[in-house]
């Protein structure tokens, strides 16, 4: 469960998140809005990039914001990036395998990259280079390095982001089945409204940094407020 | 968590083939290393056997610049003058204290990697153009301190000049005094070097610097302890400069201070982009290049300066259509021939 009390982040005049206060505790919850609306600050808050000027972040009753960026993955924090980033030169495997020399106790880095592997499918190119792979592959890849270690709440910026159906269901299968398998929350920043639909219990949308609606994604999607400002609806 | 269990029988069978993976590229080093190394022994002259033990000492120097620029992106053109700060400290422990050659050596390799730790602190905030520059500075720094204390000859005091009375040569290690020994002896520290880069790059730090290069937050993200990792190879990088310095020092029993002019170092880091900074061997090509295609013009009676010119062009060559360098043409090459041998 993640709480968030009373979060404002501020650049020079600009409050791209203010005074936000929410909680989210389905496992598998969504984050929408506009473009500009804090989403990608709200990732960087939670992970530790950016220090907000004021309010508390919980993860499971724990405070996250003393921790550093490197305590708070030790600590089971995961994310992928808008822009997938394999590394070109590492195998698939490496590439997972690179996160669990860092979360991972010695003696379970390679059963925890191989189970990872396995679970998002990779386990036939585990040896093949991240240039040889193919932008599916890579998104899976950038998903199975999430699930290495224990981790306790993953983010995911726009998982499915030029993919095809096909290959968007497949991965929302997966990722609907994280929370059973690996005992993480979720969390998927999309701006695919059916994609959030489809994988989400839960929604929160945000407008100009502040609050738009949040609660059961289908009551969320019907809200007169955000089909406006977010469907572009009149 | 129970399914933590269940899920685990599946991945045994991709174990045993990862662990089969790793020592064989360690193993192509020491044999590869081993054949040409020999090949030389037997058939090089004297000449040819000197400048080709350099070759060797350097190509050390060249991976350490490999490290950094082919695991993390960074430019570092101080190199040569770190190899100025191995042969310094070797030549001083060697003439002050007369220990074993391998004991001056060591010192050597670990002031160096200490002073190369020192000259990384730019890089944990700089990179790319300025880091290139700021090294470079360091480069002319060292150029600057060594044409005013010289190297040690065996006088008296911190700097250990004898001034022209009494010049003493480095004595060479007992168990390789003549030139032939000390070949094969710089092969071996060399290919020990080489693998220890090797070695580096296919476990954990070789997937931290290749997070780092990827993007420090996509490494910050993934756990990695960005400050460390760069340290440690900026460490590594010096070490093996500081050893090849010791090296050199030991093939000619002195050194040379207007041999360390930051140049040297420009021209180290260029040829480690011309020999190949993503391959192993790309090192021994580029130490082949500083030292042994200078001795060819030689030997054919050509100006050696007109390496300065070959050089260029090769450079040029590397940047614009080769930039794995001579190393990973010669490994596409091969790729190719194994999948053909494949069919």
């Amino acid at each position: 469960m993640i709480e968030i009390e009373t979060l404002s982040v501020r650049f020079g005049g600009i409050k791209p998140i203010d005074q936000l206060t929410a909680m989210l505790s389905a496992p598998v919850s969504g984050l929408i809005g506009p473009n500009g609306a804090g989403k990608t600050t709200l990732l960087n808050v939670l992970s530790g990039f950016v220090r907000p000027v004021e309010g508390a972040i919980r993860l499971d009753g724990r405070s996250l914001l003393p921790l550093s960026p490197l305590q708070r993955v030790r600590a089971g924090l995961r994310r992928s990036f808008q822009t997938e980033q394999v590394v070109e030169d590492l195998t698939a495997r490496d590439n997972l395998a690179a996160l669990a020399d860092n979360v991972a106790a010695v003696g379970e880095r390679s059963r925890t990259t191989d189970r990872a592997l396995d679970f998002v499918g990779l386990g036939s190119v585990a040896h093949r280079l991240g240039a040889r792979l193919n932008l599916f592959e890579r998104r899976l890849v950038e998903l199975g390095k999430c699930l290495i270690g224990t981790p306790r709440l993953i983010l995911l910026d726009e998982p499915a982001a030029g993919l095809t159906d096909e290959e968007g269901a497949r991965l929302r299968d997966l990722v609907l089945a994280i929370p059973d398998a690996f005992g993480a929350q979720v969390i998927v920043i999309d701006h695919d409204v059916e994609l959030i639909r489809a994988m989400c219990a839960e929604t929160l949308v945000l407008d100009y940094g502040k609050r738009l609606a949040l609660g059961r994604t289908e009551t969320v999607l019907a809200d007169p407020d955000v089909r406006r400002a977010y469907l572009g609806e009149l | 968590m129970n399914t933590q269990r269940t899920l685990v029988p599946a991945a045994v069978p991709l174990a045993p083939e990862a662990t089969v993976r790793k020592p064989r590229p360690l193993l192509a080093v020491a044999l590869a290393m081993a054949i040409f190394s020999a090949a030389i022994a037997l058939l090089a002259n004297a000449f040819w056997l000197s400048a080709l033990t350099s070759a060797m000492a350097l190509s050390l120097s060249v991976a350490g610049v490999a490290v950094l620029y082919g695991q993390l992106g960074l430019v570092s053109l101080c190199q040569f003058a770190l190899v100025g700060v191995g042969g310094w400290v070797t030549l001083r422990i060697g003439h002050g204290l007369q220990p074993p050659f391998e004991v001056s050596l060591l010192a050597g390799g670990v002031v160096a990697a200490l002073l190369g730790l020192l000259f990384g602190v730019p890089a944990l905030r700089l990179r790319g153009l300025y880091l290139a520059l700021v090294t470079l500075m360091l480069a002319g720094a060292f150029q600057i301190v060594i044409s005013a204390w010289g190297f040690p000859d065996g006088g008296p005091g911190f700097l250990g000049r004898a001034d022209g009375v009494g010049r003493s040569m480095l004595a060479r290690p007992a168990l390789a005094t003549e030139a032939v020994p000390y070949f094969l002896y710089c092969a071996v520290i060399a290919t020990l070097g080489l693998m220890l880069v090797q070695a580096h790059k296919i476990t954990r730090p070789g997937r931290a610097w290749a997070l780092i290069r990827k993007g420090e937050t996509v490494a910050i993200a993934s756990g990695v302890n960005v400050l460390a990792y760069k340290a440690w190879a900026f460490a590594l990088s010096g070490f093996l400069a500081g050893i090849a310095g010791g090296l050199l020092a030991g093939n000619v029993g002195q050194l040379e201070g207007r041999a360390f002019s930051a140049f040297e170092s420009l021209n180290l880091f260029a040829l480690a982009t011309v020999g190949g900074a993503f391959h192993w061997y790309g090192a021994v090509i580029a130490g082949l290049l500083l030292r042994a295609l200078p001795a060819l013009l030689t030997d054919l009676g050509i100006d050696g300066y007109v390496t300065i010119g070959i050089f260029g062009v090769a450079l040029f060559h590397a940047l614009a259509t080769a930039p794995t360098g001579i190393a990973g043409k010669i490994a596409s090459l091969l790729e190719r021939v194994s999948r053909g041998a494949e069919r």
